[in-house]
């Protein structure tokens, strides 16, 4: 079936829709910009931050999240390599990292709110954490879809063409929002 | 995401089925849930026409009530119920048919309706694409945009009454939901479309930027695309840029208001009630807005320009003069236009300083949009001009994009703007150069590219009826605002005679009402000749305008994929018009240099000297048979 069209444009289409997940990730960098650029603005009017010590969970939960980029490199490499097994192996402990990425980060919020740092606040810096933090939890989820999708392919056994295709589009998302996380987190802690 | 992808590649698989010729087309497929570029290109082109229509009738209800502040029109009654009591339209019902002329003209008319149309439709037609880089995220993108188009019509039907702070919504007016009737549920209404909106035009943006970067056909380098593409391509990559602050600050605008944050608030009384909010800053929202705001004009206006090339260029069968000036001068205006937000924040109390760089960048952007302008102009001159509708229309946009644009010189000025700022003078200024020129760049697509969407020819002389009531009235209506604006008579207000200074402009309303609703008359002529056209029309030859671009080799039938055999290859630039020593006067893109031995130019060649050297020999060779025919 596959080879009755034209391999060329095949390959091309797969580079113009990986192509679209850059620019889903520009976008998406830009609208945290958005949000820190107001951070910037804000804390300079005002002449404070968040004032907060931010809660120890967010260093465990950037910790998990980094070994889970890492596991997802090796699901990656274990593609590659042919070792499919391992590449399931990886893939489910990303999986499980991100949920537990994900736990950590509103058990965070828990603590935040328990220490007054409530969302309604009329301190703005104080809610924007919970808004950057919200809404990459929110890319999170749809990078958990992607995890997904890759283990779906690799159990259903679908073309090593479109395989690689879902490996790699997972692999810019999850990474992307690693650094985006670790960018949202050094920014916090340094405009406090 | 991950559905997106998941689908994408069910879609692959149907494609695979198309191959064999087992496609089955339903209707649903076909016209509803359609992933064919060309249908969801008139799906925008439709729905973008029906919006222009609502807008447009807000507008002239508006416009009666500033022509005739005391008179009562009981027929309003019966269509608006309790918007217009006793035939007079309520103060909060005027702010919120301002309001929601903007929003729709703006991102629904003049971004969606556009881009949406045009570079859906020619992206892949004028590169040599099958489709889009994601046809189901082009479906998507089309269905965001008509949920946005369907909750901002439902906001009319709300107890409440739709959002009324203006297209730019600034707080605290749209944050406190108590402060107007319009701030209530029809805000949330206008947010929730937004957001939709915006989500569309970001799936939207980024296939076309996709699609040109990775599926040009062979030979199609960048420095071969029409200028349209140049102008789709730049606007989506605005869009990709600035959209997304959008929703920035639309989520921070919605968290104030659902949930007791205080991005945007402080220090608010309403009535006896001290509001708790505090630490906000309205100018927040100012700069998160702005700084979509203002690359969004562009992103209106660009498409409309790239329309406008290409018809000028095939209208006046002369190559676009300066084609890179053209590209570059696009560049600019993409680059400069993400730095001259501030210019609508003078009155702010921004710091003079930094005003004055706002200033200077907005001043700077006016070279770029004059290049464009002595472009279109040099094209112009001495062409052998064919005034199809569509070289009408396009030529239009000139005229406004100039005449509006000189004011925007006015505006730039800090020192100026302070004076006219919210007059009816800006009013004027926009309108002409990115109302008018943009619908006017719109129309000239519509008219030109409507046997590529169609098979069938609209009829050209309703054509220039359309033209010249619009073009005409649409000078009437907005020229006299400017002196409106001069003299201090602000914009927004629901009856300004109250002051007294203000009162001699009533004559001028009128006349400008009257002006509105004879172009709004005018516009039956296109909608008849449109839709009429659509069924009744004559047959398109497959190449009308005799013009050079990919889509015009493409059969007059639509079919799945676009060309029947192999995507032709492209060999050279798209403004082959009138060059000396060819038999016609259009060399399609598709033919190769070998077939136009007698029309080539040195650089032609771009440097390649094996093409060179047998373009020598071609020409000895011709000068000696001249040379035996002369002996």
């Amino acid at each position: 079936m596959v080879q009755s069209i034209n391999q060329h444009e095949v390959k091309l289409d797969f580079r113009a829709k990986k192509f679209i997940i850059w620019l889903f990730v520009v976008s998406s960098t830009i609208m945290f910009g958005g949000w820190t650029s107001y951070y910037i603005v804000f804390a300079a009017s005002k002449g404070k931050g968040h004032g907060l010590v931010l809660p120890d969970l967010f260093m465990y939960s950037t910790g998990v999240l980094l070994v889970s980029s890492v596991c997802l490199f090796l699901a990656s490499r274990a593609f590659r390599n042919q070792e499919f097994s391992m590449q399931k192996f990886f893939l489910w402990l990303t999986l499980g990292l991100g949920v537990i990425f994900a736990y950590l980060q509103i058990s965070a919020w828990g603590t935040l709110v328990q220490t007054g740092a409530v969302f309604s606040n009329n301190n703005a810096a104080i809610s924007l954490i919970y808004v950057v933090s919200g809404f990459h939890i929110l890319h999170i989820l749809a990078g958990l879809g992607l995890v997904l999708g890759s283990l779906f392919g690799a159990y259903r056994n679908i073309s090593v063409d479109r395989q690689q295709f879902r490996m790699e589009i997972t692999s810019i998302f999850w990474h992307f929002i690693d650094i985006l996380w670790i960018y949202l987190y050094v920014f916090l802690l340094l405009n406090s | 995401m991950s559905t997106i992808t998941i689908q994408n590649n069910q879609h692959h698989d149907s494609h695979d089925d198309h191959a064999h010729g087992h496609h089955k087309e339903t209707f649903l497929s076909k016209y509803v849930f359609s992933m064919d570029h060309k249908m969801i290109a008139k799906q925008f082109l439709i729905t973008g026409i029906i919006m222009a229509v609502i807008a447009m009738g807000l507008s002239i209800l508006f416009r009666l009530q500033l022509a005739w502040p005391d008179r009562s029109f009981p027929i309003l009654e019966t269509f608006l119920g309790k918007w217009a009591e006793g035939g007079r339209i309520r103060p909060e019902f005027y702010l919120a048919l301002v309001t929601i002329h903007g929003t729709i003209m703006v991102f629904f008319v003049l971004t969606a309706g556009l881009s949406g149309t045009f570079s859906n439709l020619l992206i892949p037609l004028q590169l040599g694409a099958r489709d889009m880089a994601s046809p189901f995220m082009n479906m998507l993108s089309y269905w965001f945009f008509f949920t946005a188009c369907v909750v901002m019509m439902c906001s009319f039907f709300v107890q409440t009454g739709p959002a009324s702070a203006g297209w730019t919504v600034y707080p605290p007016l749209s944050a406190l939901p108590k402060a107007i009737p319009g701030s209530g549920t029809g805000m949330t209404l206008w947010l929730i479309s937004m957001i939709c909106f915006v989500v569309s035009s970001l799936m939207g943006g980024i296939n076309y930027v996709s699609t040109v970067l990775n599926m040009r056909t062979k030979g199609m380098d960048l420095w071969k695309m029409p200028l349209t593409i140049w102008a789709f391509f730049l606007t989506a990559i605005l869009g990709i840029l600035s959209f997304p602050v959008l929703v920035a600050g639309v989520v921070l605008l919605i968290f104030d208001r659902s949930f007791g944050t205080s991005f945007y608030l402080s220090d608010i009384v309403i009535g006896t009630q001290v509001l708790p909010n505090e630490g906000g800053s309205p100018i927040l929202w100012q700069h998160l807005f702005w700084f979509l705001g203002h690359p969004e004009v562009y992103i209106v206006i660009m498409p409309a320009l790239g329309i406008s090339s290409e018809v000028i260029s095939v209208n006046s069968r002369k190559p676009i003069f300066g084609y890179h000036a053209m590209v570059y001068s696009l560049i600019g205006i993409t680059i400069l236009s993400f730095i001259v937000w501030g210019h609508h924040m003078f009155v702010t109390g921004m710091n003079p300083l930094l005003g004055g760089v706002f200033m200077i960048t907005t001043l700077i952007i006016a070279v770029p949009s004059a290049v464009k302008t002595f472009n279109y102009l040099a094209t112009l001159w001495r062409g052998n001009i064919r005034f199809t509708p569509a070289m009408l229309f396009a030529i239009g946009l000139v005229s406004f994009f100039i005449s509006g644009g000189l004011t925007g010189i006015f505006l730039g000025n800090a020192s100026l703007d302070i004076n006219l700022h919210d007059t009816y003078f800006v009013v004027a200024h926009f309108h002409l150069v990115m109302g008018s020129a943009a619908i006017f760049g719109m129309l000239a697509g519509v008219y030109h590219w409507f046997p590529k969407m169609f098979g069938r020819m609209m009829n050209a002389k309703l054509g220039y009826l359309h033209f010249w009531l619009t073009f005409i009235c649409a000078y009437l209506v907005f020229f006299p605002l400017h002196f409106l604006g001069l003299d201090g008579v602000p914009r927004r207000y629901y009856a300004f005679t109250e002051f007294e200074f203000m009162q001699k402009w009533v004559t001028v309303n009128i006349f400008v009402t009257w002006a509105a609703i004879i172009a709004a008359l005018a516009q039956v002529a296109f909608l008849f000749n449109f839709f009429y056209s659509i069924f009744k029309g004559k047959v398109a030859p497959q190449n009308p305008w005799e013009a050079n671009t990919l889509e015009w080799t493409t059969p007059v039938e639509h079919l799945h994929g676009n060309w029947p055999g192999e995507i032709p290859t492209v060999y050279r630039w798209p403004y082959d018009y009138s060059k000396p020593g060819a038999e016609e006067d259009f060399i399609p893109q598709t033919v190769p240099f070998s077939l136009t031995m007698s029309s080539n130019m040195p650089h032609d060649f771009e440097g390649n000297t094996e093409a060179e050297r047998i373009q020598e020999e071609w020409m000895a060779a011709q000068e000696a048979k001249q040379k035996t025919i002369v002996d």
